[in-house]
């Protein structure tokens, strides 16, 4: 994603992964967006990026695209632990949540090891 | 059957081996797979949540459902005969949990895939919820 940072509000929604097993944020995993079109029931893709090195993923939305509506992200976890040489329970993880109030800031992060995950409703 | 209808569209026609398990049952607790919902916000199990249990056809690339359960410990998930390699998925109807106790949730559903490499080993999935948040771990 190119981005001129300078200029670009900031994403009303965030993510945050982190490797709880080693106590480093998680670098270099993909993750995909994607919102539910409610009549077609199927999953439409918003965007793909990867983490960077303190595991965030900005620019996920836009303020004008984050409408109210079920939202899916999507964390390429076994990916990320086959580059680090191990294996994991979760081939990948999806958090589906609802947005019903598109003019708050909604913060989803992920913490992660092998053999658990959790994730929370932030700010 | 509130989450047989809700289910409803995502049944094949290949579904094999399709078990319900009812509330109360006396179904064998010897399923390799089992899980275990507890509602953190409350400090109790969760009563009464949908869940279903789901494996991954790799050539069709489709979920063919398993089981449905209506209890948040659910004995009797898949018989070790069922119990194959591969990837599998359970599904915690979360929503319609905090919906019938009159509160409002961040998460419609939760779904957990997770991959089984051994079928020897029990997997224990369970899910801690609350109105704003989950964590699973594997169990044994």
């Amino acid at each position: 994603m190119n981005m001129n940072i300078a200029t670009t509000p900031p994403s009303p929604l965030t993510t945050h992964v982190l490797n709880t097993a080693q106590g480093v944020p998680g670098v270099n995993m993909t993750i995909s967006l994607h919102r539910l079109n409610p009549i077609s029931s199927e999953w439409y893709l918003l965007t793909t990026g990867k983490t960077n090195d303190d595991g965030r993923c900005p620019g996920l939305i836009t303020k004008e695209n984050f409408i109210a509506g079920v939202y899916k992200m999507c964390f390429e976890t076994g990916k990320y632990w086959d580059a680090l040489g191990e294996t994991c329970f979760y081939p990948y993880v999806e958090v589906i949540f609802t947005i019903s109030d598109s003019s708050q800031k909604y913060h989803v992060p992920l913490l992660l090891s092998r053999f658990s995950y959790s994730t929370y409703r932030g700010s | 059957f509130l989450a047989c209808k809700r289910l409803q569209g995502r049944i094949v026609d290949s579904v094999f081996a399709l078990r319900f398990i009812a509330m109360g049952s006396s179904a064998k607790s010897s399923s390799p797979i089992t899980t275990h919902v507890l509602n953190t916000g409350d400090g109790v199990p969760a009563a009464r949540m949908a869940l279903s249990l789901h494996r991954l056809d790799p050539r069709m690339a489709i979920w063919n459902l398993i089981t449905i359960g209506w209890d948040g410990r659910c004995p009797g998930l898949i018989t070790s005969d069922a119990f194959t390699p591969g990837l599998y998925k359970v599904r915690f109807e979360t929503g319609q949990y905090w919906e019938s106790l009159g509160q409002s949730s961040f998460y419609p559903y939760v779904e957990i895939v997770f991959s089984v490499s051994d079928a020897d080993q029990s997997c224990h999935v369970p899910l801690l919820v609350s109105r704003y948040s989950y964590s699973t771990y594997r169990g044994s």
